[in-house]
């Protein structure tokens, strides 16, 4: 069944000449050759550049959410104060949203020009939020609400997602479902189990429906759901997770893991399934090759390596992150010239060169996670010792002492 | 495309095989992990010194450190290509990042000297411009754009910044030294640019000048509203962004302008309602809806994709 605003053969035609566009920018076909894919693929519809989105999609918020805060204040301001009134006022602006977007998409053929997905996803939460507060007068307890909050967030979110195929409302839905278990006030375990039961399940659905023949912007996009899943229930199984973003935090100490609560044969059956599940999945994306599934499972991978010392309460020391960092250049460069030295540079299919070239937009996330490397160095200078050599000394290098 | 002549069988095979995926690159994936893997070294050995400093000594660390970024250095121009204004490709994958490496323990070579030696006493920050200079100098050598990142955050902190988000201090001093400092990065920039060196690294230098100055410019405007140059200054930044945008063609300049602009705007028009609640609300509704239709008009001159 399908309950997209836009045809089959609309998203295909986007997506080949998107395909094309990499093409072009890594020399692989000529301008003249692009000019005759994009004549061939019009999908009639209306696009616009990343940029220009995201502007859309931030002033439609504002301007929504403004106009909803507007209408709540002239009536409270007029003396009703009534919730129920409220709530309904919430529900007749999703409703009045939604409709607009679906207008933007159907009359003006609008594609992921960022106004009708500001529309869909205000509309989406003003929904959830006047339910949940129909829901308060009819004297449901608190853990009540936030269930029915939750699974009405997970339905609407998977609703815009087939609707209008938004990936990130496809990943909100998700993410809603995840928290659903830990309202239930089920044993740890039994929240855990839960959940990744309710995630393999959507995983094995999702599999299952991922078949060759389908077309291959859904190809692509249930290879994105297959990696935010394999995340979802890596994180579920990984019970140390929080120890590392605490290291990290610098509040490792502060962080309760409440790992008592599990019993044993859960916590080792979970340490071997934290090694299974990115092994697992480089094996699958590899042999798939699903890049998503293969950057998600090595990322895993990492941070199995990162938890491990954790769950064998082995001691954790300084030197840990540089010698993770070292294995991976070392794996990273045996990979590299293995695959180099194969013939004409590849070996079962897989090539360490540049093929093709991502988007360049100027500047990237790596130029700017160079540009904080003199902070971080700054920030982990030992405290000078007077009177050591000489005299006084407090100043930092590579980075600076004041904050701007 | 391949029947009607317009496509060659070479062309044909090399997008067949990419397309069903019968080749496969993973040279995103090395690079990534090459970089998280020196980032997480830079890391371990910041940390261990941290810790360590008292048992390991002063020479073993100095001696090291020193040790790591000579190496480095040597292997990059023993390996690497010689100079060129134009753009120049590594000479291998990893290339990038052990320059990368080399300027990160040189850094933390000479802040740890600095801060257990304090040699330089007060102008101690000049070892900033010294690595900065340095850095610079590699960037260019090499054609390396992380290099340049850091070269330029590190005139940042010699301009007495650090790119952190635990405070953001707007006190005059560092505004206009603010301001100073991204009039100076665009100067050298647009000066390389225009001498045709390095080209392609003229939007690192643009970046960091349009949010510094922006950001310092906003800060002034928050501070004063309406009554300071700190506001027409913003307005021409933004202007200058925009037609700079529309010009190149890069709308990644078109979304600061508009974001920073609007911040600036909104302080001051919000302070001269007085917080009357329903003008703010009228404000923030008409103007978002002015927005919209100002960039729908910008976006439709170019082309759908553009």
């Amino acid at each position: 069944m399908n309950f997209s605003l836009y045809s089959s053969q609309q998203e295909e035609n986007i997506f080949i000449r998107k395909q094309a566009k990499t093409w072009l920018r890594s020399g692989l076909i000529t301008p003249d050759q692009l000019g005759v894919i994009t004549d061939a693929t019009d999908p009639n519809l209306r696009q616009t550049n990343l940029f220009f989105r995201i502007l859309f999609f931030i002033f439609t918020l504002l301007c929504t959410g403004t106009l909803v805060g507007l209408f709540a204040w002239l009536i409270s301001k007029g003396g009703n104060t009534d919730e129920m009134f409220l709530a309904a006022i919430l529900i007749f602006f999703s409703a009045i949203y939604y409709m607009a977007a679906e207008y933007m998409v159907s009359v003006r053929r609008f594609y992921r020009y960022g106004i009708e997905e500001a529309l869909a996803l205000v509309a989406m939460e003003l929904f959830c939020a006047g339910c949940g507060w129909l829901l308060s007068k009819y004297g449901l307890s608190n853990k009540e609400i936030t269930i029915a909050v939750l699974a009405l967030v997970t339905i609407t979110a998977s609703w815009i997602y087939l609707r209008f195929g938004y990936l990130y409302a496809a990943l909100i839905s998700l993410i809603a479902a995840c928290f659903i278990p830990f309202q239930l006030s089920l044993p740890p375990t039994g929240e855990r189990v839960l959940l990744l039961i309710i995630l393999c399940l959507i995983f094995f659905l999702n599999v299952i429906y991922d078949k060759p023949e389908i077309e291959d912007f859904r190809k692509e996009r249930n290879t994105t759901i297959q990696a935010d899943l394999l995340i979802a229930i890596y994180l579920t199984v990984n019970l140390h997770l929080l120890s590392v973003a605490g290291i990290f935090l610098g509040r490792a100490s502060s962080i309760n893991l409440y790992l008592k609560l599990f019993p044993p044969y859960i916590y080792w059956l979970s340490y071997i399934l934290t090694f299974m599940i990115p092994a697992l999945g480089i094996y699958w994306g590899i042999k798939s090759r699903k890049r998503l599934i293969l950057n998600a499972s090595l990322v895993l991978a990492c941070l199995t390596l990162a938890t491990n010392k954790s769950y064998l309460g082995l001691t954790r020391y300084a030197w840990d992150p540089a010698i993770l960092g070292i294995m991976l250049i070392g794996i990273s460069i045996i990979i590299s010239r293995w695959l180099k030295r194969g013939q004409d540079g590849n070996r079962y299919g897989f090539t360490e060169s540049n093929i093709l070239k991502p988007e360049s937009h100027g500047i990237s996330l790596s130029d700017v996670a160079a540009a904080f490397t003199p902070n971080f160095i700054d920030a982990q200078q030992p405290p000078s010792q007077p009177g050591k050599y000489f005299d006084g000394g407090s100043s930092g290098g590579g980075g600076a002492s004041r904050d701007f | 495309m391949f029947s009607e002549k317009k496509l060659s069988a070479k062309q044909l095979s090399t997008l067949q095989d990419i397309h069903t995926k019968s080749l496969f690159s993973v040279h995103r994936e090395l690079r990534f992990f090459l970089y998280i893997g020196i980032l997480m070294i830079v890391a371990g050995t910041g940390l261990t010194i941290k810790q360590y400093f008292t048992n390991l000594g002063d020479i073993t660390i100095i001696s090291a450190m020193t040790f790591c970024f000579a190496a480095s250095f040597i292997y990059c121009f023993i390996k690497g290509a010689a100079y060129a204004r134009q753009e120049v490709n590594s000479p291998n994958i990893a290339f990038d990042y052990i320059l990368f490496f080399g300027c990160a323990f040189f850094s933390m070579d000479i802040a740890y000297i600095e801060t257990q030696f304090n040699l330089l006493g007060d102008f101690w920050d000049n070892y900033l411009l010294v690595s900065s200079a340095l850095f610079l100098f590699l960037a260019y050598r090499f054609d390396n754009r992380l290099v340049l990142s850091l070269a330029l955050s590190t005139i940042a902190a010699w301009f007495g910044f650090t790119l952190s988000g635990h405070r953001f201090s707007f006190e005059q001093y560092y505004r206009e030294y603010a301001i100073a400092y991204s009039l100076i990065v665009l100067l050298i920039g647009g000066l390389l640019y225009r001498l045709h060196i390095k080209k392609h690294f003229y939007d690192i230098y643009l970046n960091f000048a349009a949010h510094f100055l922006c950001i310092a410019l906003i800060s002034g405007v928050a501070q004063y509203k309406i009554f300071s140059l700190y506001f027409p200054g913003l307005l021409l930044a933004s202007v200058a962004l925009v037609y700079y945008s529309v010009k190149i063609r890069k709308f990644l300049y078109m979304l600061y302008a508009v974001i920073y602009g609007y911040i600036g705007i909104s302080i001051v028009i919000v302070d001269q309602i007085h917080g009357e609640t329903i003008f703010i609300f009228s404000y923030f509704i008409l103007t978002s809806m002015l927005v919209i239709g100002l960039i729908f008009g910008i976006s439709r001159k170019f082309k759908e994709n553009e």
